[in-house]
């Protein structure tokens, strides 16, 4: 009888409130250090410690400033916490050497080619798996042939609760979904010897004052963190 | 000679009754099997302390079948053998004891035997009419003439064979059902109400050690009649998030569930639970394999060329196509 009652009440609180109202306790109670996907870097200040599984997060901003850098480095660090990670690509752009450079273990990374009406579907599957620590959903840049975030918007309802964080990588926000938004701006040119050898770009969110400023440079092909900057709004060219 | 412990349940008006007079067997002694249908033999040794003399329990037993609805006769003896030829022989709703086996089995025909009619036609050529006629013949000149089947006939007509009662596990139904006060309309809360009977059904199959292979899910409507889905579950597990996961699917699959109320979900198959190797270096090995199920998935429903993994072939070769190679996660 006492079940019965408590499944009715989960039922009426589901109905009133949400879908996701409730949240069983094995999910809720689960160790922070499971929950947290920390890059380290300083990125992990910006962003609150962390991806946080159970939780969407977007990174915007204009093609090549480092959007895909720092989510290879977020899936390496997702898989060196013991998990596996899903890249769903709807533009089939998923560059494996890249991956591989950021000490992304490709054996436990799927790679998923999903477009128009699948991509929600297999966003929603793949979180709703216990399977990924990370789903990290690049829809690219519409002047490139990307999707706009817009089309992920059924699978959100995935995310609470799920035992993976949801990244989105895209050149714009979306107008229907509200996703905590990190913006991407590029900061300065490197230059050596007259020629361009990388540039360093911020990420923050839209209003607030700290970014985090990273350094990509072509002649080694890494990332440098180069910190956390309190006055970067005002220098972003 | 052995004491006369095996008794013999033998129902000859109710053959539909089979699965129901098991279960009331089962229910009521430790070591029941199954001779033929609505035939039954169960092995009482031990337990004359706990249960009383096996007269006793006969009729106990007797009681409950006629409970059942079936008229059934109980016969008593040494060996399961002798104890359903008394059964046999024995009118409905009463209990015989028979503690010679030989004897009672000496002046009977010899088509109680279980042995081939060639054997019978042969053994009345030799001028034998009787069990106790063909008991009677030396051991070893039985064997040498027939051959073992027959030899073993021999033994059961001396009354000497003591077949012991092959015990089958009770039948267990592992099911669990809930009713809702309000009718759920979505999927998702659908899903979510399911958890908590998918949660009871995993943690009775990790009591009796199974994984489920099948799973039958009804769903009660308000506004339509009961909804029947049928979901077979490979690799079969008993992991509720897997179980779940199948039943997501499912659903998912119907465009329209309508306003369930309530749900019964049954495993009408299962499989003794077998143990997983995980890689002793491989991290989060059982999450790989929730991972290749989804990929499975995805695949059954993008096709081929969408769920991949990737590899880099060669870092430094000039075509960026011959860099690196793309397989299917599901082959």
């Amino acid at each position: 009888m006492a079940e019965n009652a408590l499944a009715g009440a989960i039922a009426r609180i589901e109905g009133r409130f949400g879908v996701h109202a409730l949240a069983r306790g094995s999910t809720s109670e689960r160790h922070r250090s499971e929950l947290v996907i920390a890059t380290k870097s300083s990125l992990d200040d910006v962003i609150g410690g962390g991806l946080i599984a159970g939780e969407p997060i977007a990174f915007i901003g204009p093609p090549s400033v480092g959007k895909l850098q720092l989510a290879l480095r977020a899936t390496a660090s997702a898989q060196a916490q013991g998990g596996m990670a899903a890249w769903i690509d709807p533009t089939s752009s998923f560059d494996p050497i890249a991956a591989q450079r950021a000490s992304v273990d490709l054996e436990r990374l799927i790679v998923v080619r999903a477009r128009g009406t699948h991509l929600a579907l297999a966003t929603a599957a793949a979180l709703r798996s216990e399977g990924f620590r990370l789903v990290v959903v690049d829809v690219g840049d519409r002047a490139f042939g990307g999707t706009n975030v817009d089309d992920i918007a059924p699978a959100l309802s995935a995310v609470r609760g799920s035992p993976a964080a949801l990244l989105v990588v895209a050149g714009e926000p979306g107008r229907r979904v509200a996703i905590p938004t990190f913006l991407f701006e590029r900061v300065a040119w490197e230059r050596r010897f007259d020629r361009t050898v990388g540039w360093s770009f911020a990420v923050g969110r839209a209003h607030a004052s700290d970014r985090a400023l990273f350094c990509v440079t072509s002649l080694e092909g890494t990332l440098a963190d180069l910190g956390t900057r309190p006055d970067l709004a005002q220098v972003a060219v | 000679m052995r004491d006369p412990v095996t008794l013999a349940i033998v129902v000859t008006d109710a053959p539909d009754l089979h699965g129901r007079l098991l279960a009331t067997l089962h229910a009521a002694l430790p070591r029941v099997g199954v001779l033929d249908p609505c035939a039954f033999v169960c092995d009482l040794a031990g337990t004359e302390e706990l249960l009383g003399a096996p007269t006793r329990i006969a009729r106990n037993v007797l009681a409950r079948c006629a409970r059942a609805g079936a008229r059934a006769s109980a016969g008593i003896a040494p060996t399961p053998f002798v104890a359903r030829v008394v059964a046999e022989r024995t009118p409905p709703g009463e209990v015989r004891l028979v503690d010679d086996g030989r004897a009672f089995l000496a002046p009977l025909p010899l088509d109680v035997l279980p042995v081939d009619v060639k054997v019978h036609d042969e053994l009345r050529l030799l001028g034998l009419r009787t069990v106790g006629e063909f008991a009677d013949l030396p051991r070893g000149s039985v064997f040498d003439r027939f051959g073992s089947a027959v030899a073993r006939a021999h033994a059961l007509a001396r009354g000497e064979y003591g077949d012991m009662v092959r015990a089958s596990a009770p039948p267990r139904r592992i099911r669990a059902r809930r009713a809702w006060d309000d009718a759920i309309g979505s999927r998702e809360q659908l899903v979510f109400a399911l958890r908590v009977v998918v949660d009871e059904i995993s943690g009775a199959l990790a009591r009796d050690g199974f994984a489920a292979l099948r799973l039958e899910l009804r769903l009660d409507r308000e506004d339509a009649g009961p909804l029947r889905i049928e979901r077979t579950v490979l690799p079969p597990t008993r992991e509720a998030a897997a179980l779940l996961r199948s039943l997501r699917w499912a659903l998912e699959e119907r465009s329209e569930l309508g306003l369930v109320t309530g749900c019964a979900l049954e495993v009408p198959e299962v499989e003794p639970a077998r143990g997983r190797q995980i890689g002793l270096f491989a991290p989060d090995g059982a999450r790989a394999e929730e991972a290749i199920a989804t990929a499975r998935y995805l695949r059954a429903k993008l096709g081929t060329g969408a769920v991949l993994r990737a590899r880099v072939a060669d870092e430094a070769a000039r075509l960026p196509e011959r860099a690196t190679e793309w397989v299917e996660v599901i082959a």
